[in-house]
């Protein structure tokens, strides 16, 4: 499905061999499927979509629609069931249940699922760019930079721009910081994520520093940003993100041919076309507006990027780069991590942040260490 | 080398430099030495009159300068001296020259100049131990040192294993970012255990950002027969592991079993961060800053960059617990912030050369 709009593109701008239609049996045969839209007078719209990863997507919506359902209907509060919590959410029932799921549990349900999709779709950018695997923006210390930023508008150090704009500020400065002093991205194999770490620990010290300074007031409301958490998340930063998400989505189908190819190497990208620097720089771009966008909201929950892309990779095919597979997995692993936190040690709420980071840190120590393991996405 | 600098060092000291002063080269490294040395005591009496409260330096001046009188007249900073800022000197001597020693050593046997205590999950080992251990009842301060330990042993147990995996151990950066994932487990484990044991986690809140503040001359005492131990162990050790910086068949050749000064290595590094945890907290990249610097000094034999890290790990940790009393007049920073803040450039310059050195 990722790959159809820019197919689709590339048939009308070339048509130099036009599908017969043996040709379309035997793509058919190999797991395609062709699509022909008649457009008038103008050669027709042919679309390839790729089976496999039409049903991969398939699969992880519906997924994510089952999940979404059992965490509207579970919870302290009341556990509801399926006909209960649906009637609920179109606003029938007892008024309890109405409050309980619009006014508790969508606004946690929403906020997941968009900053998952935010986390995922940086992770699986910048991991195509980066050309490996554990180039998460966590690593290179994005997180900690929006974090740092985020808490020191929340502590007040004279700074009066809301949080997202800071966290977005803080993840711009941390990439400047940590491509401008390797060099370029993808081409010193690990070098880059060693930087990016000490770069995060910087960060991570200034945040630190910031809330031993303030007062015991400031420093709980700052508490939040600094462990990653869905509980009672600010409502305007959650549309901000919303409203970035879309055009982030459709900017990266847009690339992803240009993706597809850069995973080779820059000289095969640009004898194929596509300007490697140009890709990069976009795919960079918009990872790092929705990984500030998206720590604004829940805090660093950076291991939802590497989790997220694997997961959808490891489902879709290997011949493109599944954007939006990676997006809708890792809306499915931050609503699953949110719920196994409320459920697991139930009086307690365990943050979404620990319970990523304690999934995901065997996950990436295991594609680190297993010498058989591709680092190359 | 030791008898050598106490007989010797003044009438050396003076002709390198005025040897030196003529050729207009460095100075050697003896020379070296005893700046550095020169510079910890006075770093070390900085930190005497500095601090957060409100004996100033003149104060502590003329407090320092008739001790025993000052107990009559100025009973304040006699005892804000004797009593708070002595021990914690002392404490930071301590904890700077084994988080030294231990990050030359790790980045010895492991070959890899990144390799340092805290980026490689040793710190974070011990604690993790330390935590569990007052999570199951255990507040002793002995206890919780052979606690720390064990966990930061078994922390190096890992970077071992993991350098010795096929392809890691030959690529430094690696193997930091096991350890740096590593850490981070057990960082988020540690938290996990906090969040549902409100006592473990008062009890622990104020250990885990590594500071020297409020901590006890007492608490050195039971720290000092482990340091004895790893003090001997690093001295009968230094030879073989010059020998091993050549490569493994010449260590063999001269008659040194490579897997044995390993192991010991480890023990002498988990002993030694172990108790440096369990007394300041996780305090991490002096074991990076510290053997870098002591490299860039002595040149890339083991045995002097040891006797270089002496010095050089007490002048960071002091002069960066200096600057935590500083920074925000009333109250302090932990220490970790400020080391972090002196070491992650360290990293980068270091990752950014174009060839990594390989010890």
């Amino acid at each position: 499905m990722s790959n159809m709009l820019s197919t689709a593109s590339r048939a009308t701008k070339y048509e130099v061999t036009p599908f017969s239609r043996t040709q379309a049996s035997n793509q058919a045969q190999t797991g395609k499927l062709l699509l022909t839209l008649p457009l008038g007078k103008r050669p027709p719209l042919r679309i390839i979509i790729d089976k496999r990863n039409l049903l991969a997507n398939l699969l992880l919506a519906g997924l994510l629609m089952v999940l979404t359902g059992v965490s509207l209907a579970t919870g302290s509060a009341a556990t509801l069931s399926g006909p209960a919590m649906l009637g609920a959410l179109l606003g029938h029932g007892s008024a309890l249940d109405i409050f309980v799921v619009h006014e508790l549990r969508l606004p946690r349900v929403v906020a997941g699922l968009v900053t998952g999709g935010a986390f995922a779709l940086a992770g699986c950018l910048m991991q195509t760019v980066a050309r490996n695997r554990l180039a998460t923006p966590g690593i290179v210390g994005l997180d900690n930079g929006a974090t740092a930023f985020a808490v020191a508008s929340v502590v007040g150090t004279g700074i009066s721009l809301a949080p997202p704009a800071m966290a977005l500020t803080g993840a711009a400065v941390a990439a400047a910081l940590t491509f401008g002093l390797t060099g370029s991205i993808g081409v010193r194999g690990y070098r880059f994520l060693v930087a990016g770490i000490g770069v995060g620990a910087v960060f991570g010290a200034i945040t630190q520093l910031m809330l031993t300074r303030v007062s015991i007031d400031a420093a709980n409301a700052a508490y939040p940003w600094t462990v990653g958490s869905l509980n009672a998340r600010p409502a305007h930063a959650v549309s901000i993100l919303s409203l970035a998400l879309l055009p982030a989505l459709l900017a990266a189908i847009r690339l992803t041919r240009s993706l597809t190819v850069m995973r080779l190497s820059d000289a095969v990208a640009t004898s194929l076309g596509v300007s490697a620097s140009r890709c990069r720089l976009m795919a960079l771009s918009v990872a790092v507006i929705l990984t500030g966008l998206a720590v604004a909201v829940a805090g660093p929950v950076g291991m939802v990027a590497l989790i997220g892309p694997e997961f959808a990779r490891q489902i879709s095919t290997r011949n493109t780069v599944p954007v939006v597979g990676a997006t809708l997995a890792g809306a499915i692993v931050m609503l699953a991590a949110d719920l196994l936190g409320r459920v697991i040690l139930a009086p307690i709420e365990v943050p979404v942040g620990i319970v990523t980071a304690l999934i995901g840190s065997p996950l990436l120590l295991w594609i680190l260490l297993n010498p058989n393991a591709r680092t190359t996405p | 080398m030791a008898s050598f600098i106490n007989r010797h060092a003044d009438s050396r000291v003076m002709r390198s430099l005025k040897a030196c002063r003529w050729s207009g080269a460095s100075p050697s490294p003896v020379v070296t030495w005893g700046l550095l040395m020169i510079l910890l005591a006075a770093i070390a009496l900085l930190s005497l009159l500095f601090g957060a409260g409100d004996v100033g330096p003149g104060r502590a001046w003329q407090a320092l300068s008739d001790f025993d009188a000052a107990a009559m007249h100025d009973s304040e900073a006699h005892f804000v001296i004797g009593e708070l800022r002595l021990p914690r000197l002392g404490i930071g001597l301590v904890v700077g020259i084994a988080l030294g020693i231990a990050g030359a050593l790790l980045q010895a046997v492991t070959r890899n100049p990144l390799a340092e205590p805290g980026l490689l999950g040793v710190s974070a080992g011990s604690a993790f131990a330390v935590t569990l251990a007052i999570l199951w009842g255990a507040d002793a301060a002995t206890l919780r040192i052979s606690v720390a330990q064990l966990g930061a042993l078994g922390g190096c147990l890992c970077v071992l294993a993991a350098a010795r995996l096929q392809g890691i151990g030959n690529d430094p950066v690696r193997l930091i970012l096991a350890g740096a994932i590593l850490s981070g487990l057990l960082h988020s484990l540690s938290s996990l255990i906090l969040l549902f044991d409100q006592y473990t986690a008062d009890e622990i809140r104020f250990w885990v950002v590594g500071s020297l503040a409020g901590r006890d001359a007492t608490d050195l005492m039971p720290l000092a027969p482990s340091l004895a131990l790893a003090a001997l162990l690093t001295v009968i050790l230094a030879r073989p592991l010059a020998a091993l910086a050549l490569g493994e068949h010449v260590a063999i050749g001269l008659g040194h079993h490579p897997r044995v000064v390993r192991l010991l290595v480890i023990v002498v590094v988990a002993l030694l961060v172990g108790g440096a945890t369990a007394i300041a907290g996780p305090v991490t990249f002096v074991g990076l800053v510290v053997p870098f610097a002591a490299r860039a000094l002595a040149g890339p034999d083991i045995r002097r960059t040891l006797w270089f890290c002496l010095p050089l790990g007490p002048i960071v940790v002091v002069s960066a617990d200096i600057v935590s009393r500083l920074v925000v007049p009333p109250s302090e920073l932990p220490l970790g912030v400020i080391t972090a803040l002196i070491g992650a450039p360290v990293l980068i310059a270091v990752v950014r050369r174009r060839r990594l050195p390989m010890l």
